[in-house]
């Protein structure tokens, strides 16, 4: 006992002792009184994340991305100084949040330049294409959005699932095939997702956040979270035979979810941001991509008994997440956060394309280059191609 | 899936909860532009300043002249001494909460205004206590050695200007060493006024620097002035009285802006390009100044009131270049 005492004390004082040079490092050179690194400057960075426009107001959310706290001291619009007021404080400590209150009787559609002053003189800018009223969070408009992303989101998921049936009846290389073409579409929308977070955090995510390592990280956290966790529900389910498609199905519903949640953003965001006419695209755009996405619940199912009530609740936890995505992107939106959860998307994404992929390798006996599954694959991505056109 | 579903929309109905838990604690307020009166719980974002609270009092230069150390020559001119120091690491509160690196003859922007009769003897102490070459550059006439630009003088040294005092007008200093641009837009510069013998009209005399600051160095000003504070002027109105001839001294010394100008309210004024003439060159409520271009404007108020003078190019006026004339039933008039 006294021996394995030893060693234990030994294990966690190895395990403690590199640390303890590590903190002893960093006290050193940031502690009081130490000006080792005191060397060039450190300038200071306002990032403007949001711009709305209110009842003869304009609000920017602004955040500090700079490696200082900073004052703000003055707003401007287009460049000319305007009273204003900051909320709740104007001292801004590293990526610190406050709200610019601008009094100013804008005009509808047209151009503004936003600017924020700190207190070295520097100005920071955004620029706002056409003004918009900004929405007001109201039942109303809550309903209106639910009933978008149902049109988006569950109405499309429920009407690709009709296809099961034929599915069904077809013969096993066909359907591998359409396992396949499931596989190309989560792959696209997986492309697309990581494209889209990329997009958003290059045009108004400060430097600061690193952006593409940002999403690189979501990313492969949401793919190792979800992985783990489906991994265990199809082992689990291994006993019987006919719950392991329910299982894949699950993962691919929730997977879909998750990346229906980012569109439901993009359409709020767009109505939000009164690119109306956008977003009307948008959402035919949505309804017919959103379609095939039932054809990828559906295809594991195939070969399973028909359970109604089953396939219902995955159409609605694949499509209902585009209503809570709508009302977030249109109400809440940061670009941060969406970001976040079209990252968090495609790795669910990608997680599920890893799942079909080995279920297919087991069905198959094959190393995926059936022709059934090659050109499955194939035909889901040109699918997809020509139907984001329609966005 | 009812649970997920239920969860998911209480988090949602939060949104429309949230925006009524922020409720004022202390609210502050302040006055629009427009005259819109709005309350914060924040801080306000508004380029105000009291004058105790300002750094340069605008109030204060405006009608200060510097005459020098005067003595009598055994020829019987007039001696006049000014002594002027330069500095070039002088953080200033140009606007309420910036901070910004202005370079100074005598501690401030514009530097002292120099006075002198035509004729005088004009010596100028200059010392250098800046870290960077520094000169003193005087438009009007004199020898070749006392210009101010081939004669650099480096931190810590010294050098004397001297010349006679001329010709009659209103001319500007300023540094003139390379890279002059960045000399002249942080602060190097002041105002040297040459009074004709026989005096100008008794009047109510200010001067008035048309100037500007590039905080970002973006080579575009931020800040708009005339005397260096934006605003001020408009918030702290110029105190004056009706039927009182007031001149005032102007010198557009901007950089990066070609143009600048002056627009008087309710009323014109007689306009003395450089003042080197007495008769007057327009009658007009408006001149379009270049850089260092200055001249005299000489008016009188009949009418008591508040009246705006700014820049007509007024984008300058809505970053700070406005000021208001406050005038008030002269003495004579209130029986």
């Amino acid at each position: 006992m006294e021996v394995k005492n030893t060693s234990k004390a030994k294990l966690v004082a190895s395990g403690v002792i590199p640390f303890a040079f590590l903190v002893a490092m960093i006290v050193y050179i940031f502690g009081p009184g130490s000006d080792l690194i005191d060397l060039g400057v450190s300038l200071p960075e306002i990032t403007i994340e949001k711009v709305e426009f209110l009842d003869s107001e304009i609000v920017a959310t602004i955040r500090n991305t700079g490696r200082i706290a900073v004052d703000v001291v003055m707003a401007d619009v287009n460049d000319r100084i305007h009273p204003a007021a900051i909320e709740p404080d104007k001292h801004l400590e590293r990526f610190e949040t406050a709200v610019v209150r601008i009094p100013f009787l804008w005009n509808v559609a047209e151009p503004y330049l936003i600017g924020i002053t700190t207190d070295d003189g520097t100005r920071f800018e955004k620029e706002v294409e056409a003004a918009a009223p900004s929405l007001e969070p109201s039942l109303e408009l809550a309903g209106f959005f639910a009933i978008i992303g149902t049109y988006v989101g569950i109405i499309p998921v429920m009407i690709g699932l009709l296809w099961l049936p034929f599915i069904k009846r077809i013969s096993k290389s066909k359907y591998h095939f359409f396992l396949a073409i499931t596989v190309g579409l989560l792959l696209f929308l997986g492309i697309d997702a990581t494209e889209e977070a990329l997009e958003v955090s290059k045009e108004t995510l400060a430097d600061s956040f690193n952006g593409v390592l940002l999403v690189a990280t979501v990313v492969l956290l949401s793919f190792l979270a979800l992985y783990y966790v489906s991994e265990r529900l199809v082992q689990n389910t291994n006993l019987s035979r006919m719950t392991k498609p329910v299982a894949v199905a699950l993962m691919v519903s929730i997977g879909i979810g998750l990346h229906n949640f980012g569109e439901g953003l993009a359409i709020g965001a767009a109505i939000g941001l009164g690119q109306v006419a956008l977003s009307t695209f948008l959402i035919v755009g949505f309804a017919i991509h959103n379609t095939t996405e039932g054809i990828a619940i559906a295809s594991p199912l195939a070969k399973g008994k028909p359970m109604i009530g089953l396939l219902a609740g995955l159409g609605i936890l694949a499509g209902a997440p585009a209503i809570f995505g709508a009302w977030v992107g249109g109400f809440v939106y940061s670009p941060f956060t969406a970001i976040i959860f079209l990252s968090i998307g495609a790795g669910a994404i990608f997680q599920v394309i890893v799942i079909l992929i080995k279920w297919l390798q087991d069905e198959d006996d094959k190393k995926l280059s059936s022709t059934a599954v090659v050109s499955g694959v194939a035909v889901g991505m040109l699918v997809m191609y020509l139907t984001s056109i329609l966005i | 899936m009812l649970t997920i579903i239920i969860a998911t929309f209480s988090v949602a109905l939060l949104y429309f909860v949230f925006p009524e838990m922020i409720e004022a604690q202390t609210a502050k307020t302040f006055v629009t532009h427009s005259g819109a009166i709005i309350k914060t719980t924040g801080d306000i974002l508004d380029p105000v300043y009291l004058p105790q609270t300002v750094e340069f009092d605008p109030q204060k230069y405006l009608r200060e002249f510097s005459y020098g150390r005067v003595s009598i020559l055994d020829d019987g001119r007039t001696l006049r001494e000014f002594t002027i120091i330069a500095e070039d690491d002088k953080i200033m509160e140009i606007s309420p909460g910036v901070f910004y690196n202005t370079w100074t003859f005598n501690g401030t922007v514009p530097g002292p205004t120099i006075r002198a009769t035509e004729g005088d003897i004009v010596r100028i102490h200059f010392i250098n206590n800046g870290k960077r070459f520094h000169t003193m550059h005087f438009h009007g006439i004199h020898q070749a050695n006392m210009d101010g630009v081939f004669e650099p003088v480096g931190p810590g040294g010294q050098f004397t200007y001297e010349w006679n005092a001329a010709p009659v007008g209103i001319h500007p200093y300023h540094c003139h060493v390379m890279p002059l641009e960045e000399h002249i837009a942080h602060g190097l510069y002041g105002v040297y006024i040459v009074d004709p013998k026989d005096g100008r009209p008794p009047a109510d005399e200010m001067v008035m620097v048309l100037n500007g600051f590039d905080t970002d160095f973006d080579t575009e000003n931020n800040f708009y002035a005339a005397n260096s504070i934006p605003f001020y002027y408009q918030h702290h109105p110029i105190q004056i009285n009706t039927d009182q001839l007031i001149r005032i001294y102007v010198v557009n010394m901007l950089e990066f802006d070609p143009i600048n100008n002056f627009h008087l309210h309710g009323n014109l004024y007689y306009y003395y390009p450089t003042g080197t003439d007495t008769v007057p060159f327009t009658f007009t409520d408006m001149i379009t100044l270049s850089q260092s271009e200055r001249g005299i404007m000489e008016f009188e108020y009949t009418y008591p009131g508040k009246y705006l003078f700014h820049a007509h190019k007024v984008e300058f006026s809505e970053k700070g270049w406005v000021g208001i004339f406050l005038a008030k039933n002269s003495e004579a008039k209130v029986e």
